[in-house]
């Protein structure tokens, strides 16, 4: 009787559903203040003039923070450099205004209402300048993206080109993303008597991650570290854009710390726009290179986003070029051009997401150029081995995932003519795409605890982004201990829990499942010991490496089951209150020694270790096959998606209820970027037209069809020992692909700028 | 801010008279979004949803009086019948939410050339009931709405109803939008055939600065179709009434769509409308006469 695997419902479920979960905004607090931010409304000059006279003099004020006024403030270490920030630059340094959003004022008071009321007395006069805009600028090279080089080649990509009987030379555009999660971020900083610094956040960022990242901001020494505390319990979705620390973090403990007193920041909706990043737009130029029979021979992938003089994130759209397809010549580069806009940063399937829309669309118009079909031209590049590092890959179910997909959707039933199938008056397009992304396993540590009522708790200091972790880190942990489910309560979301590293890039299930399950199987060889040694104990005299649990609590003789023991009478018989043992996984030896999560946070080494696994032996992606169908209003040039069918190798599937969770809402993302998110920015005066869930437009119910998701549901026997890949990504990757590609299908319209509009399609 | 709770529209009419500028509130999914993002700060707010009246509706000799604070899904629910069109655009309105607090009323007070009950008011020649206390006037909703965002209530006014009769005919509502629900019109449209007077209702939404008459497609119907002995409609002529209904609106580029989109789409929403109606009415002839 396993629990791993089952679709065991959510343990927060009925808390979230009946409003009783505590999210850090619901935390009551004593003597709370309350912080407002007042922004830039330029996107680029100086600050000629502030005076927050009138504000200071308002009822209620505690405090006004300007750049006149505000603590010095280092500079922060950026997140790709081994730090925690993606805006390096901190807020209220000087007059400079670097982009429309910028804090320029950070108001205290007693209550919300008056420290908003404040933040409009101040009067700001700002000496404005001409903002660079759109990606229309010089292009510079980025240091690293994502830890590698800005350029990729293998072969000779241009010459192959040349040679090359079919070519398709293509440029497709993406434009601004915001992750727009339903819950508003929050800061709540408390400073203690002796010093201490408690930080309760909506934080995706990883708990210890912000811990360093507060002391670097607040000049604490990285070994008094210990003295900050963050806790983050719930969280209303991340998607990225509550990644990192930005200084809408940072001005709350610096308030909290002059006043003595708590403070507490919320964000209103249209501050996130400005204050956590977002996804760069892009511009990608693809050229493909193939024979007759539709054998690749070169692809050319280049990728140009935004730079920022706040800190630098390109959006890696090329990576996924150079792993994909057989392909011997292979051209990826990345680009930035600088813009007052702010800083980019991760963004649910960064890179894999905006470069799959280039990539998977220029291989449809490959297939259309040679009156292929489109899976047929996949299948005829499939790569048997990973081409990028000319390894194997730990598992790779795509070759399934294609033919899965197409039987489920009826693939064979399209017919290859464009605008040749009909419904009524709607014209219907079938599409498809490939969807590959590379998790990560990050360093992870989990402390598992045993007690003497026989149930367990799991501590990690991970944080349930919303994705399921406490349900399914339960599961995994009573497995291995041999208990239910629901005798194992998984905490998370807290410096005081064994260290973690940020749950981003799918790196959840496949990171901390294995600490929590090597943590809970050292606890039952302890208890297994504690028995064998214990002449009461029906285990007495066994070996204790060969106890085996049988569940229910209880452990048996290998060659006996019937011969058993409880935790709770193992534990009765020692007169122990508990026993406990900690793990780690995906651990590396210098992270080893500090694992008191005030560990220096080589992030640069840990990227290049996580791409490269198994010590460069084999490589590990999460792969899948999205098919789509869409009808299209001739006449009115409007989409609807009506069916997709997502099929992933994920490796093993801990929970097919919260797995499928993940597929559905990323393939909903797939349906938003294709069809209708978009920030738009005002050509000249460089600020965003429209901060809201009104112009920002995300699907609906009414948007999104009825989605079949089917898992292979194959342990990986390399990646680690639950056999577990990723799932958060995954399913965005070729979403809008396959659907850019069913429009062209239905229509013979190819759509190469998101988000498909009408105008594009009655043109 | 005062914030008024009159229990009985007569006194909501007394505050309003002593007080001109106080905003009236419905369902507040207008209001408060004003509010929040801070275009409008009155010295007071008139609560409605107290006064019960108001959230009535009636109907004698196939006459409805539907008060104006009668929310969407109650229109949807049990008026669906006798004013499809209204419920048409009704189901439309934004999310079950927003249809259980919004009103035909606050459609009206807000004026927005977007709203979508307008198109439907207008086709049906809906007559909306103004009070103040002073008395009583009744609008027809061609003169109703004065600008973006304008209507003609005076300043001591307050809607009381909206009159329509049962819908005579067929009639149709269809909407464009950006995504499938929750969503305001790029463009919109409504039609309402009326066979007893021999001619046809017609107007544009989100395609001007006021909802309005397409009155030279309107006229141009009353002259094609034959009534007394209705046969399916030639091509031409719906495309004729698309171009007409097009060629009614003076619509802009906006971040929903451009002019020249709405003007398109206004042609074929007419069309298709139009062959919806009378395909209806043709149906309800011929089973009549069989
Ligand atoms: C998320 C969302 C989605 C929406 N989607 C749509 C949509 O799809 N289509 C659409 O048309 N609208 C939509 N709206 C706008 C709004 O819901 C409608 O305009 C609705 O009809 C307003 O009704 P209400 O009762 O909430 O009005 P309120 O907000 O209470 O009032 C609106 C205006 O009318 C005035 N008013 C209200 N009652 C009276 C009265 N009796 N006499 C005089 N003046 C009065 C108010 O002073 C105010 O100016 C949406 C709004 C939101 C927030």
């Amino acid at each position: 009787m396993t629990s791993v695997g089952t679709p065991v419902p959510r343990v927060d479920g009925l808390l979230k559903a009946t409003g009783t979960a505590r999210y850090t905004a619901d935390i009551p607090f004593e003597d709370l203040t309350h912080a407002v931010l007042l922004q830039a409304t330029i996107a680029r000059g100086r600050i000629a003039s502030i005076d927050a006279s009138a504000a200071e003099a308002a009822p209620g004020v505690l405090l006004v923070l300007t750049h006149l006024n505000a603590p010095r403030l280092p500079r922060m270490r950026a997140f790709a450099k081994g730090g925690s920030a993606q805006q390096t630059v901190p807020a209220l340094q000087d007059d400079r205004v670097r982009f429309a959003g910028e804090t320029v004022a950070f108001v205290v008071a007693e209550s919300q209402e008056q420290a908003r009321y404040a933040a409009m007395l101040i009067s700001v006069e700002y000496d404005e300048e001409p903002p660079a805009v759109g990606l229309h600028g010089d292009a510079y090279p980025p240091a690293k993206v994502n830890g590698q080089p800005p350029d990729y080649r293998r072969g000779d990509a241009e010459r192959a080109l040349a040679d090359a009987a079919v070519t398709v030379e293509r440029t497709y555009r993406t434009p601004v993303h915001h992750h727009n999660p339903i819950e508003p971020p929050v800061t709540i900083a408390s400073w203690d008597d002796d010093g201490g610094l408690t930080v309760h956040e909506a934080a995706q960022g990883g708990v210890h991650m912000m811990r360093l990242g507060f002391a670097e901001a607040l000049g604490i020494p990285r070994r008094k570290a210990g003295s900050i505390r963050v806790v983050s319990k719930f969280l209303g979705g991340g998607f990225g854009g509550k990644g990192f620390m930005w200084p809408r973090n940072i001005l709350p403990a610096v308030a909290a710390r002059l006043l003595g007193r708590p403070v507490k920041l919320e964000l209103t909706r249209a501050q996130m726009y400005t204050s956590g990043g977002y996804r760069s737009e892009t511009v990608q130029r693809l050229r493909l290179g193939a024979d007759r029979d539709g054998r690749l021979g070169s692809i050319v992938h280049e990728s140009t986003s935004t730079g920022s003089d706040m800190g630098e994130f390109p959006e890696p759209c090329a990576q996924i070029t150079q792993m994909l397809y057989a392909c011997p010549n292979v051209t990826g580069t990345h680009r930035l051009v600088r813009q007052n806009v702010g800083v980019p940063t991760f963004t649910r399937a960064p890179g894999e997401g905006p470069g799959s829309f280039a990539l998977e669309s220029a291989l449809d118009e490959l297939a259309g150029e040679l009156s292929l079909d489109p899976l047929e031209l996949r299948l005829r590049n499939y790569a048997e081995t990973d081409p990028e590092h000319d390894r194997p890959w730990s598992s790779k179910g795509l070759r399934e995932c294609y033919s899965e997909g197409a039987e489920r959707f009826g693939w064979s039933a399209r017919n290859p003519e464009p605008g040749s199938m009909r419904d009524g008056r709607w014209l219907v397009g079938y599409g498809m795409a490939t969807a590959a992304y590379s998790s990560h396993t990050w360093p992870t540590f989990a402390r598992v605890r045993i007690r003497a009522d026989g149930t367990a708790v799991v501590r990690c200091a991970t944080t349930d982004i919303g994705t399921g972790t406490y349900t399914v880190m339960a599961q995994v942990a009573a497995d291995a201990l041999g208990v239910r489910p629901g005798d194992v309560t998984f905490e998370a979301g807290d410096t005081r829990y064994p260290f973690a590293f940020p749950p981003v890039s799918s790196s959840g299930a496949r990171s901390i499942g294995p600490a929590v399950r090597a943590a809970a199987l050292a606890v039952r060889t302890r208890v297994a010991r504690l028995a064998v040694k214990d002449r009461e104990s029906p285990l007495f005299g066994a070996d204790a490496a060969t106890v085996r649990a049988i569940g229910g609590g209880r452990l048996a003789r290998a060659d006996d089951p019937e011969r058993y023991d409880t935790f709770v009478d193992v534990l009765e018989r020692a007169g122990l209150g508990h026993v406990e043992e900690r793990k780690g996984y995906g651990v590396m030896p210098f992270l080893h020694s500090t694992a008191s999560g005030i560990a220096p946070w080589p992030v640069g080494p840990l990227l290049r270790v996580a791409t490269r696994p198994f010590a460069g032996r084999y490589s590990t992606y999460d792969f899948g096959a999205q098919f789509v169908e869409v009808r299209v209003d001739p006449d009115l040039g409007v989409v609807r998606v009506s069916r997709v069918v997502g099929v992933y190798d994920i490796g093993r599937v801990l929970n097919p209820r919260t797995a499928r969770n993940q597929a559905v809402g990323g393939i909903t993302w797939g349906i938003g970027m294709a069809l209708m998110e978009r920030t738009t920015t005002h050509p000249r005066l460089g600020k965003y037209t429209s901060p809201n869930l009104s112009g920002y437009l995300l699907p609906t119910n009414a948007d999104v069809p009825d989605i079949d998701v089917h898992f292979l549901d194959r342990p990986d026997p390399l990646v680690n020992p639950l056999g577990v890949k990723g799932v958060g990504e995954l399913p965005v990757v070729g979403v809008a692909a396959a659907i850019a590609n069913a429009v062209h299908h239905a229509t013979g319209k190819r759509v190469r700028s998101l988000p498909i509009g009408p105008a594009e399609l009655l043109g | 801010m005062d914030f008024l709770r009159p229990n009985t529209f007569a006194e909501a009419l007394a505050l309003k008279a002593e007080q001109p500028d106080a905003v009236p509130i419905a369902g507040g999914t207008d209001v408060m979004v004003e509010l929040n993002f801070d275009h409008r700060r009155p010295p007071a707010l008139l609560d409605l949803t107290r006064i019960a009246e108001l959230r009535e509706w009636s109907a004698v000799d196939g006459k409805l009086r539907v008060g104006s604070g009668v929310p969407y899904a109650r229109i949807i629910e049990q008026l669906g019948g006798q004013l499809p069109g209204l419920a048409m655009a009704s189901r439309t309105v934004g999310s079950p939410q927003i249809r259980n607090r919004g009103t035909v009323g606050g459609n009206l007070g807000a004026a927005s050339p977007a709203g979508d009950t307008h198109p439907v008011l207008l086709a049906g020649d809906a007559v909306i009931e103004a009070a103040s206390a002073r008395g009583t006037r009744m609008i027809p909703a061609a003169e109703f709405y004065l600008g973006v965002k304008r209507n003609a209530l005076e300043p001591d006014e307050l809607i009381a109803a909206v009159h329509l009769n049962a819908a005579p005919g067929p009639e149709q509502f269809a909407k464009v939008g950006t995504r499938n629900a929750m969503v305001i019109a790029v463009c919109s449209f409504a039609i309402a055939l009326h066979p007893a007077e021999k001619r046809v209702g017609a107007a544009v939404g989100s395609a001007a600065p006021t909802p309005r008459h397409a009155t030279a497609a309107e006229e141009f119907l009353a002259g094609e179709l034959d009534w007394d002995a209705p046969k399916p409609l030639l091509d031409s002529v719906k495309r004729r009434f698309g171009e007409l209904v097009a060629e009614a609106a003076s619509p802009i580029d906006d971040v929903r769509g451009s002019a020249a989109y709405r003007k398109h789409a206004l042609a074929v929403l007419a069309r298709r409308t139009l062959g919806w109606a009378w395909q209806d009415h043709l149906g309800k002839e011929t089973r009549e006469c069989a």
